[in-house]
């Protein structure tokens, strides 16, 4: 299946589920509202033309004014590429879990929460690991995070 | 006479311990010397990588990567540049491609060397330590003739790469495949039929296919579990679809299994290196790209194979001369998730022979 | 006494039945120099080329640097790689844990000033001189395995020249 066809597919059968966004040069990025997630990554992983069975990778992003999750797929056996997005709020974001769906989404999950406080509803330990365990300082890759002794670079 | 018991005791193991290559820390429960229980601690090397990068222009960046996964720095160059030019579409001339193509390559190669020497010496042989890095040094040196650094390249740049090979790479070069693929032989004899080498890899640390791609584990560790996947072959980027070369796969998805198949893929890449060097064409080495590189807003995932599984970045750009959002993605991450899995109801000691088969190393998880 | 006694012998086996007379010291000191075992303490990228030292082309052993995994036999940390927030309290205890005389190599620039984590990172420890005493900075980013080789052998010397009184006093 080409990026084309993946286009086309998903505008067929996922028509209120998922949002093109404008941002796909190479790969297809999709807007996905957070209280479907689940839902929806259940059925990506479990279409027969798609097995989005492999959990790439999933990254938070402050915008400033927005949170977002992104979510890297892919498939093992039908060798496709696909992105999706959640539009978080800035404060008191609050995703599900999808390690229901991935169990490799446990860790991923837990830094999400742990670097930008996203609350992951669900979680079967979300508990402290990158920083270290008496870290009181707050969610240091928000844009706004501030301690008395970060140093930003200074510009050039 | 006070009654017999039996009692669980737990058992810290890291994050100082010389096999746990590197800061890791593992939370052994343990029932005698059987592991019922593996609670990994991460986190004693996060330096805030993503951070750095989201506050560096893209060309700054670069060497932030280098030290992303220091033990294949230029797959971590290649990954940034190349999700940088699929972001303001930029075309690399043709001899660059080559020129990263033989880097990555011999790059890959290094990495399993030192896979090769340190995994023995975690199970307690000294020797293949010693060959390992030896042979390594030669790439090094190869490394060393173009860029000028051993360990941190900074070589692939945003558009190409940043210097010419010298003359005296190619023959070198040459000389330094042919010394490997004999010095392979060795390797195998030293280690493939020892008994003890057998006894304390075969068997061990089994990992399914399905529970490897439940948790998303990539590269080598996967395929040794029969799943033949391989970004190189699969979502090929750069020039891979022009080399002619096999993906090896191993059935058992044993310890001994994943030893193998890293060396059969040193053997591949040292054919795509020939191949590469063969078909090297003349011409520029650097598209034009300004040194106040914006590209457009918008998002990219990339991702290459590397000597760890899938190496991918995740780069979101609002259009100015710093990326409003980087996020690394490292192979030994997953492939730590499902050392609690496949590590249980083991041995300590097979417990230090299942890590190092995975090959995990720290940065890659902590970035 | 008992040294007098045997002093005979002793002359016999040097050649020519010579005798050589040095202070405490210098033996103390040759000893310490010549016998540095080091403890395998690789945290980042910097590891790497401690490897490659101690593996076969530079060849550490012949300093007479022979690794140690465990700190109880080591008399100098060579602290390689990044030291975070959440590893230093380890970095302390492993230095408490070593016996005395012992010395400390601060390699590459994380552990000098942070290195390129210096600016814009929440969780790297700027520098080792505040967690535990440096005997010796190596610079570089990693330092050349000959760097390091050098860093050692200046440490020798610097242990060459230490005083048995100013040793005692610490
Ligand atoms: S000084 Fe450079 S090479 Fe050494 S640990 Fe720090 S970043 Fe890595």
């Amino acid at each position: 299946m080409t990026f084309d066809e993946l286009k086309e597919y998903i505008s067929a059968n996922y028509p209120d589920d998922m949002t093109l966004l404008d941002t796909g040069r190479c790969e297809p990025f999709y807007e996905v509202k957070a209280e479907k997630l689940v839902a929806v990554c259940k059925r990506l992983r479990d279409d027969e033309q798609l097995k989005f069975d492999y959990f790439c990778n999933l990254g938070g992003v402050d915008t400033g004014e927005r949170m977002e999750a992104v979510y890297s797929l892919a498939s093992y056996s039908m060798k496709l590429r696909l992105d999706l997005k959640v539009i978080l709020p800035h404060e008191n974001a609050e995703i599900d879990s999808v390690q229901e769906v991935w169990p490799a989404a446990n860790w991923y999950e837990r830094e999400l929460w742990e670097l930008y406080g996203v609350n992951v509803k669900n979680h079967n330990n979300l508990t402290r690991f990158l920083l270290p365990d008496d870290w009181d300082q707050g969610f240091p890759m928000r844009k706004d995070w501030d301690a008395p002794d970060f140093i930003r670079m200074p510009e050039l | 006479m006070a009654e017999l018991r039996t009692e669980e005791f737990t058992v810290n193991m890291g994050p100082h311990h010389p096999s746990t290559h590197g800061v890791c820390r593992l939370i052994l429960t343990l029932s005698g010397e059987k592991v019922i229980k593996i609670v990994p601690v991460i986190g004693y090397l996060h330096r805030a990588l993503e951070k750095i990068c989201e506050n560096r222009t893209y060309a700054q960046c670069i060497p932030v990567m280098d030290r992303f996964e220091y033990v294949t720095a230029m797959s971590c160059e290649y990954l940034f540049s190349n999700a940088a030019e699929k972001l303001a579409e930029i075309e690399v001339p043709e001899r660059a491609e080559y020129l990263r193509v033989i880097m990555l390559e011999l790059n890959r190669i290094a990495s399993h060397l030192i896979f090769y020497g340190v995994t023995a010496m975690d199970i307690g042989a000294l020797t293949p330590f010693l060959y390992g890095l030896r042979e390594r040094e030669g790439i090094i040196d190869l490394f060393e003739m173009t860029c000028g650094q051993r360990l941190t390249y900074n070589y692939i740049r945003i558009g190409g790469v940043s210097k010419d090979i010298p003359p005296q790479f190619e023959p070198k070069c040459r000389e330094t495949i042919k010394t490997i693929r004999e010095k392979l032989n060795d390797y195998e004899g030293l280690l493939n039929e020892n008994p003890i080498w057998l006894v304390r890899n075969k068997g061990i640390g089994v990992l399914p296919a399905d529970l490897g791609i439940a948790y998303g584990v990539s590269g080598p560790v996967l395929r040794a579990s029969g799943v033949k996947y391989d970004i190189r072959k699969d979502d090929p980027y750069s020039i891979y679809d022009r080399f002619d070369f096999e993906i090896p796969t191993r059935e058992n998805g044993d310890c001994y299994d994943r030893y193998l198949l890293r060396l059969d893929e040193i053997k591949q890449s040292l054919n795509i290196v020939e191949q590469a060097l063969d078909a090297l064409p003349e011409g520029d080495i650097k598209a034009k790209v300004s040194p106040n590189f914006k590209p457009p807003a918008g998002e990219v995932y990339a991702r290459v194979e590397n000597s760890r599984g899938e190496l991918g970045v995740y780069i979101q750009s609002d259009g100015g001369k710093k990326p409003l959002r980087v996020k690394m993605r490292g192979g030994s991450f997953n492939q730590l998730q499902v050392l609690p899995e496949i590590g249980t109801d083991c041995l300590v000691a097979d417990l230090v022979a299942i890590f190092a088969s995975l090959d995990i190393i720290l940065p890659e998880v902590d970035r | 006494m008992g040294v007098i006694k045997k002093l005979p012998i002793y002359t016999e086996k040097l050649p020519g039945g010579g005798l050589i007379l040095t202070s405490l010291e210098t033996v103390i000191n040759q000893a310490q120099a010549k016998s540095l075992w080091y403890l395998l303490f690789g945290t980042a990228c910097c590891a790497i080329e401690l490897m490659c030292t101690g593996a076969s082309r530079y060849d550490f052993d012949r300093l007479g640097m022979i690794f140690r995994a465990t700190p109880r036999q080591a008399d100098l940390i060579i602290a390689a790689g990044t030291i975070t927030k959440k590893m230093a309290p380890r970095l302390r205890r492993l230095y408490d844990q070593m016996a005395e005389p012992r010395r400390v190599i601060a390699m590459g620039g994380c552990t000098i000033k942070g290195g390129p984590f210096y600016y814009d990172s929440y969780s790297v420890e700027k520098g080792i001189d505040h967690i535990v005493p440096v005997d010796m900075y190596i610079p570089g980013c990693p330092p050349r395995p000959e760097s390091l080789l050098e860093g050692c052998i200046h440490l020798q010397e610097k242990i060459k020249k230490q005083k048995l009184s100013d040793w005692q006093e610490k």
